[in-house]
């Protein structure tokens, strides 16, 4: 695994990680380690990223490893969670309780001096006051991960795990959202945020870590993430009325791998998926084809993510 | 000890909240009705009626069968729903949320038993004039109560279908085998409970042969009852804190 996976000064480490659960492994030899500021937790679903954040809440025990949160391990020792906050990705919330009871008595069970101070804070946070009186089974989903989120919050914890909590909420509460971790990172506490959505980590974490079939694809920062999947070979159709002089024409960019023609369209495998679309209109004029789609055939995290892991 | 206190008030109030709530009340309840349909226009005074239907109707069925939803509910209802994070996660011990949602299940389970015993109480206490004729009902809740949380709560944490499970003990270990074999009576929660009762009512004779019916071997006596009752109870939170120091909550 490659020392990108590895940050100084961590606070979250994950050591030689594996779950399985039967026959499946969710997680799978994994060693990384996640210091201040916000790291996208980063897969497509089944990924492993819930089992892993499980793991690191004290949800999970570990098949094999070992994981420690500022040293402790959050299994064994429930001191730990006073300085820990999760968001887990089920919806699930007591229904009957009101926003303000919810995250009041959280902060209560944290130990924290003023709970009801403490809950308006957080609720104030996560722009809930106004709604804060009504029973949370009024609430819609991105109400209720915004009211999971102030009441993982309430006691000002140094490390905060999110599992998927940008899911159901609307553009605006994303952006808020959005804003809040990158404030919340920005103040020096270890974020870890679950998304399989390369353009939402991209708004707020400065460090990814990837995973694919429960192990680790790449880390790093966005960028050189992106770099990586530019230099992943993609796969693109291309739907034309007159495909073999399309292939001929497109064939003559040095960005084409490989070309199959087929009666409708071809299909391009490439490196430079960038080059390719910016040659697409012009080879298209030149070969006299009417282009009626383009589409990516691999385009998902899930086949990016698998290629860099097995590379 | 705050802790627990705020997990017991949260389960109290999440089991009290919803419709379940109503229906446990009517249950408890409906022993003043049949009490006072079925004494309609008699001569006597009725207590004997009342004691009678407590052992049968109320301590033979009502009072487990509350206590069995009630009891089933408080952690089962959390993992079924995925809420248990909520509780796991806090800097708290396992055995100090185990104490915590035995209490819930026991005080929800009291109080409705407890408001269904008092309805009764009334009802019977006008029509015999003796008022002393509930406080014996009223303990036999309360050991119910306990009795049904110790053995509930930590088959509601296990079992998808506890109260389904729940129900099939109550038929089989209480009514068919405790009843058959005198062996197995000192361990039925049900004549746990009537020997309560029994040592602190004043019975009829015939009232005197129906609960010597139903203890068996059993000796009548409140501090027995009560002294198995919290072993009981004790042994219950110490399973199911071992039980939620154990358990993986897995996602989605």
């Amino acid at each position: 695994m490659s020392d990108a996976m590895h940050v100084p000064g961590a606070s979250v480490v994950a050591e030689n990680l594996s779950r399985w659960f039967g026959q499946k492994v969710a997680v799978s030899e994994l060693s990384c380690s996640f210091g201040p500021g916000v790291t996208g937790l980063l897969g497509p679903n089944g990924a492993g990223k819930t089992t892993l954040l499980r793991i690191l809440a004290g949800l999970l025990t570990p098949s094999t490893g070992k994981a420690t949160v500022l040293g402790q391990t959050p299994r064994r020792h429930h001191g730990v969670h006073r300085r820990l906050g999760f968001v887990p990705e089920d919806e699930a919330v007591y229904g009957h309780m009101s926003a303000r009871r919810f995250v009041e008595w959280s902060a209560a069970l944290y130990k924290v001096d003023n709970p009801a101070a403490a809950a308006g804070r957080a609720l104030e946070t996560v722009q809930l006051t106004e709604d804060a009186h009504r029973p949370l089974s009024t609430f819609s989903k991105g109400m209720r991960q915004r009211t999971k989120v102030a009441a993982a919050l309430v006691h000002d914890p140094e490390v905060l795990l999110l599992d998927e909590p940008l899911n159901g909420t609307d553009p605006l509460q994303r952006a808020r959202l959005i804003e809040l971790m990158v404030r919340l990172g920005g103040e020096g506490r270890t974020i870890i945020v679950s998304s399989h959505v390369l353009a939402e980590v991209e708004r707020m974490a400065g460090r990814v870590v990837a995973m694919v079939d429960g192990r680790g694809a790449a880390a790093g920062s966005v960028a050189s993430l992106r770099d990586a999947m530019s230099d992943t070979p993609r796969l693109i159709r291309i739907d034309a009325d007159r495909p073999r002089p399309l292939a001929r024409r497109l064939l003559a960019g040095d960005w084409v791998e490989e070309v199959r023609v087929g009666e409708a369209g071809v299909e391009i495998r490439t490196r430079d998926s960038r080059a390719l679309g910016l040659d697409i209109a012009a080879a298209a004029r030149e070969a006299g084809a009417v282009v009626t789609a383009v589409s990516p055939e691999d385009d998902s995290l899930e086949s990016v993510f698998r290629y860099l892991v097995e590379s | 000890m705050r802790a627990a206190l705020l997990i017991t008030g949260a389960a109290v109030e999440r089991l009290m909240s919803r419709r379940r709530a109503v229906w446990m009340l009517l249950l408890s309840g409906s022993p003043a009705p049949v009490y006072l349909l079925l004494t309609w226009g008699r001569s006597d005074p009725g207590g004997e009626f009342y004691n009678n239907l407590t052992i049968a109707f109320g301590m033979g069925i009502l009072y487990p069968l509350v206590a069995l939803i009630a009891s089933t509910a408080v952690l089962g209802e959390e993992r079924k729903a995925r809420t248990l994070p909520f509780l796991l996660l806090k800097p708290v011990s396992r055995w100090t949320i185990a104490l915590g949602a035995f209490a819930g299940a026991f005080l929800t389970s009291l109080m409705v038993l407890e408001a269904g015993v008092l309805v009764s109480w009334a009802a019977a206490g006008v029509k015999s004039g003796d008022w002393s004729i509930g406080a014996p009902a009223a303990v036999a809740a309360a050991v119910q109560s306990l009795a049904s949380a110790a053995i509930f709560v930590p088959l509601g944490l296990v079992l998808n279908r506890a109260a389904l499970a729940g129900l099939g003990y109550l038929l089989i270990w209480e009514g068919i085998l405790a009843a058959a074999i005198e062996g197995l009576q000192a361990s039925s929660v049900y004549r746990i409970v009537v020997s309560a009762w029994a040592d602190l009512a004043a019975m009829t004779p015939d009232t005197f042969d129906a609960v010597d019916g139903v203890l068996g071997r059993v000796e009548a006596g409140l501090w027995g009852a009560l002294a198995k009752t919290v072993v009981l109870a004790a042994l219950s939170v110490f399973v199911t804190g071992w039980l939620l120091r154990r358990r993986d909550l897995v996602g989605e």
